[in-house]
């Protein structure tokens, strides 16, 4: 079927409905033809179906959701707009990629909202040049956005489906500059320390020291706080002449009532 | 009339009864406790429905009674089993987190009411039966039905010990299928043959195949088997909880360690009951000269002094107890009640731990903490309280838990147990939007001015690190030296102050910032004389829990929600406080399913005349009133005690068989307007007895030996529920004479009005308090005396 461009074609029930028209009797009967051209023109008008669409969805996120909310990092929208979020989700949800939100994607692991992926890039300042350490390689989509900006990205996976999944990925999407390695994200990886920023996905009680260690001086860290589906704050960890400081940020803020008045 | 029916009906009531908490035990592991209300919540209106369908297909079921009857409680004993076997492929996708980002799994979830609905559907629609076709037995009938349900919750505890959760139902299902089997009439019995193996094969089967509860996958059982090398090492099953001890290459444990620590964190096996994180195994050496523990907020105390004799509530796997064995404290007490999980302590994991529960510093006691300070005498210089939430939150999964030692009057007994020198040390975990900070620190504000004229901000101090804060109140007023010594730990661990005497704001932010400056004019509030304002004008509730209203972890105030669905977006502000959303969803669901199977009879029996005005007041009334009481009953003698699920079994055992006694004697009295107004006022007058004497009674009476302690609950018991038990025999003698056409109904009505009371009274608990759940009781009494004395 690989003449519809995108799977999301054959997952819409009228691109599925084309589909299947088009095997069944394509070349006994010219009226089915033009049913079928209806059918696929019906299928393309509607939402989130073809590869532009996805473009079109993609653009629409990056300035709802991302500008409109204080993103201004322009490496981060540029690597927001440049990665194709929808190849990164559980097949046959590619549709609600570009929603708001996280979406699950096994494991008791979500590939975050696309906001939060933003404002943890922006947090690490990523530069061309950079090296980057990633824990918890999940879906690899922020592995991915922050393969945009800089020259490589580590990223170390603990459950090794996962891993392997987004290894494949990844280098089906040629991105080149990403190593995932499947381990213990606790040891961070000491051949390739000192890294500029490192970011980490999947938090835990504690901060691993060998990852703090193996932080640059002047290098940030990330790190997100909360359930699977509220994010309450980020944390950045900041390593400076020796001294560590953390400042936690808040993805959505809270502005409480009483200060309204 | 079959003898035989009465043993079958209790039967039949014991397994779903036992049925009923068996699926309580297994939901919460599979999801978590909320889930498991809201899906049982539904599935008992089975009773409910199973009236509707009496009430309008009543001639047919009459008038095929005989193989009916067996037919239905063999039906429901199969569908239990069943249920269990096919669940992992049915349920296995259904995750209740997802409920709010995934619409589809609104599918799965009416899948699951359905199947869970299916036993207990058939069972109601049996006992149903038999009380319409012989409600001029129904005094010994209704009985039979309260004492095997009693019996049946004392026999699922027995159970519990001897069957994992996913097994358990293949036993029950014996227990309705016997019930089934001993009343099928001579007749019937070659008929019956091949039903009976069907139904056979289902519990043989999985008694044989129990499959593996699929667990959630955002459970910290499932992430921890997610681990490399994980392994389950031990398995067990008790009425406390579902036990799993891990091992895996990669499983840590230091919670909010300081950023300073430069060791390396030592690979550790962990405890979980009911597939949530219960506690780590600290690998422990009396040689030890240090501790993680010294590398946290958790330190407090000990940097301030060296207390001697120290006690840890809810000390779970003996994480605080261990750190204060470390820094050599002689005598430290370790209160937790779960028995089971001690017990591994004790004796499996003791090599690991040097036999830490084997010092002779060490005291470890099973029994609820709050239980043990209603007991105790000894003074101790430090009381540690378990750290609460969790790292990130828990979405307010535990809002609608009991939390008996963070009320003030805990806190109160805790202050009375200090030394002179004394402390009360507690943790939390930082949260966004601040509420278990501010409500903690609001509790230890008011503990002291409750106990003290001292000025407060020399008695209390807080440290913040990265992720936790930990508060001590100290009853003498803190030193210079002692201010210093808390100063130089901070920068040495990269915490900061947030209440010492003498701070300078700058102080507070030197190593752990904040977006900006509000936690600590909230802190800064709570400590003045304007915290009463700013209870009320914050947007959740951190007014500090009572016994009257023990939510400490409840903070959602329903007036603000709209407000915070449109800071948080309407997908994440669930999340906020999971555990009550879902009890508010479960009350609608459960309001609106009970309104339909109430009025869907109608259609067939008439609208209007026939005494329906009061089969809806009396059986309501009294379906709703006989929960309330249970609840308090039961909340009231967790304490009492010590211990949740024994007290929940012996006080709800112990209710319905006293119930059952009263409904056996009420055959005695003529069904009639002043021997019902009689009974009702009875009951009326216990509840109000309770109401005024119950709370000092149990507090009088609680350091008695546990035999003292049962003979004085069930005389407190007794009484009322023996009354309560008789006005739904008498109401349905009173419908038989009139219009026996509204029998099922009745019974229907009570099946709905028993269930939305379930989920009323908790809402009811959280908003006003517990004192008020009794009250409406007694009015809910108070109006179906009304509509038997007005009755035409």
């Amino acid at each position: 079927m690989d003449i519809f461009p995108q799977i999301g074609i054959i997952n819409h029930p009228l691109g599925s409905m084309a589909c299947f028209l088009y095997f069944v009797n394509i070349e006994q009967n010219p009226t089915t033809m033009k049913l079928i051209k209806l059918l696929v023109l019906l299928a393309l008008i509607t939402p989130g179906v073809v590869s532009q669409d996805f473009d079109r969805m993609r653009e629409n996120m990056v300035r709802q959701q991302i500008r409109n909310r204080g993103i201004n990092h322009q490496p981060t929208l540029r690597a927001m707009r440049n990665v194709e979020r929808h190849m990164f989700v559980p097949r046959g949800q590619e549709r609600r990629a570009y929603d708001d939100g996280p979406m699950p994607i096994g494991y008791g692991q979500t590939i975050s909202q696309p906001y939060i992926v933003a404002y943890m890039t922006q947090l690490v300042d990523p530069k061309p040049g950079h090296k980057v350490l990633e824990i918890g390689a999940g879906s690899g989509y922020q592995a991915a956005v922050l393969a945009e900006i800089v020259d490589k990205v580590y990223t170390i996976e603990i459950i090794p489906e996962l891993g392997y999944r987004s290894r494949e990925l990844l280098k089906k999407l040629n991105y080149d500059n990403i190593e995932v390695i499947i381990g213990d994200g606790y040891f961070g990886l000491e051949s390739e320390a000192p890294f500029d920023a490192i970011v980490v996905t999947a938090a835990a009680e504690y901060i691993p020291p060998p990852l703090i260690a193996q932080l640059k001086d002047g290098g940030k860290m990330i790190i997100p706080v909360g359930s699977p589906f509220f994010v309450q704050t980020l944390m950045l960890v900041e390593k400076k002449g020796g001294k560590i400081t953390t400042t936690n940020l808040m993805p959505v803020r809270f502005v409480p009532f009483t200060r309204n008045e | 009339m079959n003898k035989r029916i009465y043993l079958s009906i209790g039967l039949l009531s014991a397994s779903i009864i036992a049925f009923q908490l068996n699926l309580m035990q297994l939901l919460s592991i599979i999801q978590w406790s909320h889930f498991a209300y809201m899906v049982i919540s539904v599935a008992l209106l089975g009773f409910g429905a199973s009236g509707t369908l009496l009430a309008l297909t009543r001639n047919w079921f009459i008038r095929h009674l005989s193989w009916v009857l067996p037919g239905l409680m063999m039906l429901s004993g199969a569908s239990m089993s069943l249920i269990m076997m096919i669940s992992s492929t049915v349920f296995g996708s259904f995750d209740s987190y997802l409920l709010f980002v995934d619409r589809a799994q609104i599918i799965n979830l009416l899948i699951t009411y359905f199947a869970f609905f299916i036993p207990f559907f058939f069972g109601a629609l049996a006992i149903g039966l038999v009380y319409l076709h012989y409600v001029e037995k129904i005094g010994p009938l209704y009985f039979a039905d309260l004492f095997g349900s009693g019996l049946g919750g004392l026999l699922a505890i027995i159970l519990f010990w001897f069957f994992y959760p996913a097994q358990l139902p293949a036993v029950l299902s014996f227990l309705s299928l016997l019930a089934g089997a001993m009343i099928i009439p001579r007749a019937y019995i070659y008929k019956f043959i091949v039903p009976v193996i069907v139904s056979l094969i289902m519990p043989v089967t999985l008694m044989l195949y129990a499959p593996d509860p699929p667990v959630s996958q955002y459970k910290g059982l499932s992430h921890a088997l997610n681990l490399p090398d994980a392994e389950v090492m031990i398995e067990r099953s008790s009425p406390y909880g579902h036990i799993h001890i891990i091992r895996s290459s990669a499983l840590r444990y230091a919670p909010g360690l300081s950023l300073s620590f430069d060791g390396s964190i030592p690979v550790r096996d962990a405890i979980f009951n009911n597939a949530n994180w219960f506690g780590p195994v600290i690998e422990w050496s009396r040689e030890d000269s240090v501790h993680f523990m010294d590398y946290t907020t958790n330190a407090l105390p000990f940097v301030l002094n060296e207390p001697a004799n120290v006690l840890i509530l809810d000390a779970g796997t003996g994480l605080f107890a261990s750190h204060a064995l470390t820094r050599g404290v002689g005598h430290v007490t370790a209160v937790e009640q779960n028995r089971v999980a001690v017990s591994f302590l004790k004796n499996e994991l003791a090599p690991m731990m040097d036999s830490m529960y084997h010092l002779p510093a060490l005291r470890p006691l099973n029994i609820h903490s709050r239980s043990y300070l209603l007991k105790d005498t000894t003074q101790y210089d430090l009381i540690v309280l378990p750290t609460i939430e969790s790292f990130g939150g828990t979405s307010g999964i535990n809002a609608l838990e009991e939390q008996y030692i963070f009320t003030l009057q805990a806190l109160d007994e805790m202050w009375n147990r200090l030394t002179d020198r004394g402390m009360i040390a507690v943790t939390t975990w930082m949260d966004y939007p601040p509420r278990n900070p501010l409500k903690l620190l609001a509790t230890l504000c008011e503990t002291h001015e409750n106990n003290s004229d001292a000025p407060l901000e020399e008695h209390l101090v807080a440290i913040r690190g990265w992720a936790t804060i930990t508060f001590v109140l100290k009853k003498t007023a803190l030193t210079g030296a002692e201010t210093a010594r808390i100063r130089d730990f901070c920068s040495m661990m990269y915490f900061d102050p947030v209440l010492l005497p003498g701070l300078d704001t700058s102080e507070r932010t030197r190593y752990n910032l904040l977006q900006d400056d509000d936690f600590f004019l909230f802190t800064d509030r709570i400590m003045s004389d304007e915290r009463e304002d700013f209870y009320r004008e914050y947007d959740f509730n951190i007014r500090p829990a009572t016994d009257n209203k023990p939510y400490f972890s409840q903070f959602l105030k329903l007036g603000r929600y709209s407000r915070m669905k449109e800071i948080f977006g309407h997908s994440s502000v669930p999340f906020l406080e999971i555990g009550y959303m879902v009890v508010l969803i479960t009350l609608f669901q459960i309001t609106a399913a009970a309104l339909i199977l109430i009025l869907l009879p109608l259609f067939s029996l008439g609208w209007k005349g026939g005494g329906k005005v009061y089969t809806v007041l009396h059986f309501s009334g009294i379906g709703l009133g006989f929960m309330f009481i249970e609840i308090i009953l039961i909340q009231q003698f967790i304490l009492y005690f010590g211990n949740p699920t024994y007290a929940a079994a012996a006080v709800l055992s112990g209710m319905l068989i006293c119930s059952g006694g009263g409904s056996l004697l009420s055959s005695k009295l003529n069904a009639n307007k002043a021997s019902i107004a009689r009974v009702l006022l009875m009951i009326i007058f216990f509840i109000i007895i309770y109401v005024l004497f119950l709370v000092p009674l149990l507090r009088l009476t609680i350091n008695l030996p546990l035999v003292a302690r049962i003979f004085f609950s069930i005389l407190f018991i007794s009484p009322a529920a023996f009354f309560m038990g008789m006005p739904f025999p008498l109401g349905l003698r009173i419908l038989s004479a009139e219009n026996r056409t509204l029998i099922p109904w009745a019974w229907g009505i009570n099946g709905c009005l028993s269930v939305i009371s379930t989920a009323l009274a908790t809402i009811i608990a959280v908003q006003a308090g517990f004192i008020w759940v009794m009250l409406i009781a007694a009015l809910a009494y108070g109006f179906t005396l009304l509509a038997n004395i007005f009755r035409s």
